[in-house]
C-alpha cells in the first residue's frame, strides 16, 4: 500500500483548487482587472487574510502537529515585515529625494542622496545617520534573504536554548511571550534603529513601480499572497504525510517513546521551530506591504496569542483547520472593529462592537474548546464522513 | 558468549532515598535474563539508568565490546546503540496505524532529513509484515494503535523493538493484560529473540518468568539480593523472606 501525498491529505487538491477559484473570482471582481466590485482595500484586507493563513499554517504545524505552543511565532511575522519594510522605505524615499535633487543647479553626488534619505528616514527619532541595521537595506535580493534568515536565526538561537534545556509545555509558551515581548518593547526604543514606535510606514508604494496604482499593486499582492499560501501548504502537506510527519506527531502525543527510539528529539523540534518562524517571516513581508505601515505594537504578546487562538478555533492537526480558523476569525474581526458593524441597540444598552468583539471572541473560543475539541475542521470531517457513509 | 552490557557499583537517590544501592549487574550477548523483585526494588529505575532516563550519582555502566561508558550519552544516543526499551505502561503512538508505528521504528537513519526524505523500500514492506506476522498484527496494520487491546499494544511495543533491531533489549512487565494464551506466545518469542539478543525482562508474574526458563536476579531495596536459577533462587532464605514478608 503505498502512501502519497494526497492520499494522506486529500485536503490538498480541494484546497489548492478552492483557492483558484479565490483568486479568480477575486480579479474578476477587482478594479484593476476587473468588474471593479470589490474595493482596493477590500482586496487588500483580502490578501492580509490569506498571509495571516500563512502563518496560521505554521503555528498548526509547530503546536498541532509537533506540540510545541508556540505563543511568540507573530515575532517571526513581524520580524518578516520589518525586513522587507527597511528595503522598500529606503528605495522608495531614495526615489523621492532624487526626484527633490533633481532640480538643483549642482547634481547631487550619490554620498549626499544617502544622506539626505537618511535624514528624511530618521529625523522623526531625532537622528540623521544610518543605523547598523540598515546596511543591506539598499539591496532586494538581500532584504528578501532576511527576510527569512532573521527569524530563521533568532529561532534557532531561542529553540536551541529552550529544548536543549528541555523547557516543555506553559513555561515553553512562558519564554516565547517572554520574547516577543522583550522584542516589541527593544523596537519601541528610538534608538534601536527602526524607528522606535513610529515603526516603518508608506509600505504600500513598491518602488519601481511609481507609475502603478493601488489597484493593481492590492491584486499583485494578493496573488502573491495566495501563492505562497498555496505552495507552503503543499509543503506541509508533504512534510507531514512522511515519516518525518509520524516522528512529529510521535513527539506531540509521546515524547520519550520517540526519544527511546534514538530519535534525537530536540533536533526535530529545532527543525520544526526555525522552518515555521522562516514560513511566519515569509507571511509577514507579504502582509505588511499591504497593511503599509510595521509598528511595534504589532509584535505585541497578544498578536501571538491571537495566532493560537485562530489555530484553536479552526481545529489543530489540521493544515485546512489553521486556514479556516485564520480566515474566518480575522475576517470577522475586521467586520466587527472596523466600524462596519452596526451597533446592536437593546434599548437599555447599545452594543457597539469594537468593544464587544473581544468578548466575542473569547465566548467562541470558549465554545469551541467545549463543544468542538477539534475546532472548525472537525465539523468538516464530520460532514465528509457522513456524505461517505 | 561476551559481556554486552555491565552496570557496577551504581546508587541514586531521590531526595535522600535510595532506589538504587549499589547494584552490579552483568549480562551476555546472547542472554535472556529475568528480573524479578517487590515493588520499589530498583527495578524500573535500573532500567532508568541503563538507558539514560536517570542519572546514577555513582557507578559505572560499561557498554559493548569495547567497554564504553553509557552515562555520558543521552536517551536518543543511547537507544542508537542498540539498546531498546519496552515501557511497563504500553507506550505506543496511539494516533498512528500499526503500520506508521512500526515504520518509524524501523532501524534507519534517524535525523530530520533523512526522515522527511524516507521511502518505503521493499524491504522495509517485507520487514514490516514479517514482524507483524510475528507479533499476530498482520490484520490490524491499518488500524489506529490506539484502538487496539491492551495486550496488542504490547505486542505492538514488542513489535517496534523488533523493527528496531537493538542488541539489548529491556522489556519491562511485557505479559501484563495478556490472557494465557498470549503470554505463551509472548515468552516464547522473547526465548527465541534471546537466541541471537541481549534480553532483560522485569516481571511480576511468576509463571511467566518459570516459563521463560532462564537466569533470575532478583533486586531488593536497589541492590541484587539473589541470582540464579528460577528454583535456586525461590530456595534462597533471604528471598522468601522478602517475598511472603517479615
Amino acid at each position: 500500500m503505498r502512501d502519497t501525498i494526497f492520499t494522506r491529505n486529500r485536503s490538498v487538491p480541494v484546497f489548492i483548487a478552492i483557492l483558484t477559484l479565490l483568486a479568480i473570482a477575486v480579479t474578476i471582481l477587482s478594479e484593476a482587472y476587473g468588474t471593479g466590485a470589490l474595493s482596493v482595500s477590500f482586496t487588500k484586507v483580502l490578501g492580509m487574510t490569506l498571509c495571516l493563513c500563512l502563518a496560521a499554517l505554521a503555528m498548526d504545524l509547530v503546536w498541532g502537529y509537533c506540540g510545541i505552543l508556540s505563543l511568540g511565532h507573530f515575532a517571526f511575522f513581524g520580524l518578516g515585515g520589518y525586513m522587507i519594510g527597511m528595503w522598500l522605505m529606503t528605495a522608495r524615499t531614495e526615489v523621492v529625494i532624487r526626484a527633490n535633487l533633481a532640480s538643483s543647479p549642482i547634481p547631487p553626488t550619490e554620498a549626499e542622496i544617502s544622506q539626505a534619505t537618511a535624514l528624511q528616514i530618521f529625523s522623526v527619532v531625532g537622528a540623521e545617520d544610518w543605523p547598523w541595521m540598515w546596511a543591506v537595506s539598499d539591496s532586494l535580493v538581500l532584504s528578501l534573504l532576511l527576510v527569512v534568515l532573521v527569524p530563521g536565526l533568532l529561532a534557532l538561537v531561542f529553540g536551541w536554548l529552550a529544548f536543549r534545556s528541555r523547557v516543555t509545555g506553559v513555561y515553553l509558551s512562558i519564554l516565547t511571550q517572554a520574547m516577543t515581548l522583550a522584542l516589541s518593547l527593544y523596537l519601541f526604543q528610538n534608538d534601536t534603529g527602526l524607528r522606535g514606535n513610529n515603526g516603518l510606514s508608506g509600505l504600500q508604494n513598491i518602488p519601481g513601480a511609481e507609475g502603478v496604482g493601488q489597484d493593481r499593486i492590492s491584486i499583485w499582492f494578493f496573488w502573491a499572497s495566495a501563492l505562497a499560501l498555496g505552495l507552503c501548504y503543499v509543503g506541509a502537506a508533504w512534510l507531514v504525510s512522511g515519516k518525518f510527519g509520524n516522528i512529529v506527531r510521535g513527539i506531540r502525543d509521546d515524547e520519550l517513546r520517540v526519544r527511546f527510539l534514538g530519535y534525537p528529539v530536540e533536533v526535530y523540534k529545532l527543525v520544526v521551530f526555525t522552518l515555521t518562524a522562516m514560513i511566519c517571516g515569509v507571511a509577514g513581508a507579504l502582509y505588511y506591504p499591504q497593511a503599509g505601515i510595521i509598528n511595534p505594537d504589532e509584535i505585541a504578546p497578544i498578536a501571538s496569542i491571537y495566532l493560537a487562538v485562530w489555530v484553536a478555533i479552526g481545529g489543530r492537526g489540521r493544515l485546512y483547520g489553521a486556514v479556516i480558523g485564520a480566515a474566518v476569525v480575522s475576517l470577522l474581526s475586521t467586520y466587527f472593529t472596523g466600524g462596519r458593524a452596526p451597533d446592536l441597540n437593546l434599548g437599555f444598552y447599545r452594543v457597539e462592537w469594537i468593544d464587544w468583539w473581544p468578548v466575542l471572541l473569547g465566548l467562541g473560543f470558549v465554545l469551541v474548546t467545549l463543544f468542538a475539541p477539534k475546532g472548525l475542521a472537525g465539523l468538516v470531517d464530520y460532514l465528509v464522513r457522513k456524505e461517505r457513509t | 558468549m561476551s559481556t554486552l552490557l555491565e552496570v557496577s557499583g551504581v546508587s541514586v537517590s531521590f531526595d535522600g532515598f535510595k532506589a538504587i544501592n549499589n547494584l552490579s549487574f552483568a549480562i551476555g550477548l546472547p542472554e535472556l535474563r529475568a528480573v524479578i523483585g517487590p515493588n520499589g526494588a530498583g527495578k524500573t529505575t535500573f532500567m532508568d539508568i541503563v538507558t539514560g532516563k536517570t542519572r546514577p550519582d555513582e557507578g559505572t555502566v560499561r557498554w559493548g565490546e569495547m567497554g564504553h561508558s553509557l552515562l555520558s550519552m543521552s536517551e536518543a544516543q543511547i537507544a542508537r546503540e542498540g539498546i531498546g526499551r519496552k515501557f511497563q505502561r504500553p507506550t505506543v503512538f496511539e494516533d498512528q496505524s500499526v503500520w506508521d508505528n512500526l515504520r518509524v521504528a524501523l532501524s534507519k537513519p534517524r535525523g530530520p532529513f533523512a526522515s522527511m526524505f524516507d521511502r518505503v523500500t521493499p524491504e522495509d514492506e517485507a520487514r514490516i509484515s514479517a514482524i507483524a506476522q510475528e507479533i499476530g498484527l498482520s490484520d490490524h496494520l491499518r488500524r489506529k494503535a490506539g484502538v487496539l487491546s491492551h495486550g496488542q499494544k504490547q505486542w505492538l511495543e514488542i513489535g517496534m523493538l523488533l523493527a528496531q533491531d537493538p542488541r539489548l533489549l529491556l522489556v519491562d512487565e511485557p505479559a501484563a493484560g495478556m490472557t494465557t494464551e498470549e503470554r505463551n506466545h509472548t515468552a516464547d518469542l522473547l526465548k527465541r529473540l534471546a537466541l541471537s539478543h541481549a534480553v532483560v525482562v522485569v516481571e511480576h508474574d511468576m509463571e511467566f518468568v518459570r516459563r521463560l526458563d532462564c537466569r533470575v536476579t532478583v533486586l531488593h531495596e536497589g541492590s541484587v539480593l539473589s541470582e540464579g536459577s528460577l528454583e535456586h533462587v525461590m530456595a534462597d532464605e533471604r528471598v522468601i523472606e522478602v517475598y511472603l514478608g517479615r
